[in-house]
């Protein structure tokens, strides 16, 4: 991953990786609009005081993003909404439209919305986040092992929810 | 990773996560505005004491080990947790913004504390420093 030059602009930078941070805060908020507010917070604190500092800006961003959703979330006291997954109401989509069709990409949307929120955060993390297996153990507080295996208990699952419905076309 | 999952990883990789909307864009840029600075009341005595304990640190890190030909290794010090606390918060009513549209400003006072690990040495530094954060939330009616 990339440091962040002197003179970057933080519109740049947000252009490239806003899109990660704002799915990756999607696995730990109950709506986009939470977690719009929690990257808005977490974004602006990083780029006015925390960028100079050496090391993963995204990781770093990550951890402040993933903390404050979690405290918006013990605020709001949606432990309903959560144990069925945080994307699980939200009617927002997670990806652009892919160019040859939509079908497809909906039916994943379908698929990741419906695996565990343990699973699906370190899919998150690793596909569209970037990052590694031990930073990942780092950011959940989990051994990188336990992520692997999350990490491939998600793809199996989504293999075979997506191998469901390309059977029901 | 498995083989047999490639494809699939493959094809997720091409998914582009949605981008974020022209509002959320709007409103990091309003916070990135310039603005007033507060809360020196508690900032400076704080950032006095983690400078002279991160002076006295280094200081310590760079002496070189009795007999040492070689300088040591600098502090390989690389951060890996931020945590920001919201210690209170202050309605301070509406304002107008340029443009004419009520907003409410909301003065924050937070703690920030950064962790630095040295993977190497298994040392490690934390800084926590109090801020102030006036916030202008646009008033929205339905």
């Amino acid at each position: 991953m990339e440091e962040i030059s002197e003179n970057e602009s933080w519109n740049n930078w947000f252009r490239r990786h806003g899109p990660k941070l704002l799915f990756c805060a999607r696995q730990w908020t109950a709506s986009m609009a939470d977690a719009e507010d929690v990257v808005q917070d977490a974004f602006v604190r990083f780029w006015r005081r925390q960028r100079g500092l050496s090391g993963e800006p995204l990781a770093l961003l990550l951890t402040s993003v993933r903390r404050a959703g979690l405290d918006v979330w013990r605020r709001r006291v949606r432990r309903v909404a959560r144990e069925a997954g945080a994307l699980g109401d939200d009617p927002a989509p997670l990806f652009e439209p892919l160019p040859e069709g939509d079908d497809r990409r909906m039916a994943i949307e379908a698929a990741l919305r419906r695996l565990p929120p343990e699973q699906r955060e370190v899919l998150a993390l690793k596909v569209w986040g970037g990052l590694t297996f031990a930073e990942i153990a780092g950011q959940l507080g989990i051994p990188p092992n336990t992520a692997a295996s999350r990490y491939r208990y998600a793809l199996a699952a989504l293999r075979r929810e997506l191998t469901v419905a390309d059977c029901h076309g | 990773m498995d083989e047999d999952f490639h494809e699939l990883e493959a094809e997720l990789g091409r998914l582009r996560p949605a981008n974020p909307t022209r509002e959320l864009l709007q409103r990091i840029e309003r916070g990135l505005e310039p603005r007033g600075r507060g809360w020196l009341w508690a900032a400076i005595p704080a950032a006095c004491a983690i400078l002279l304990i991160a002076a006295f640190g280094i200081r310590r890190a760079a002496r070189p080990a009795a007999g040492a030909r070689e300088p040591p290794p600098s502090p390989a010090l690389r951060p890996v947790a931020v945590r920001d606390v919201l210690v209170g918060s202050r309605d301070e009513g509406y304002v107008l913004l340029a443009d004419g549209w009520p907003a409410r400003r909301v003065r924050e006072a937070h703690l920030d504390t950064i962790v630095w690990k040295d993977p190497r040495s298994a040392s490690s530094l934390q800084w926590s420093l109090p801020r102030e954060e006036i916030r202008i939330v646009p008033v929205a009616f339905e």
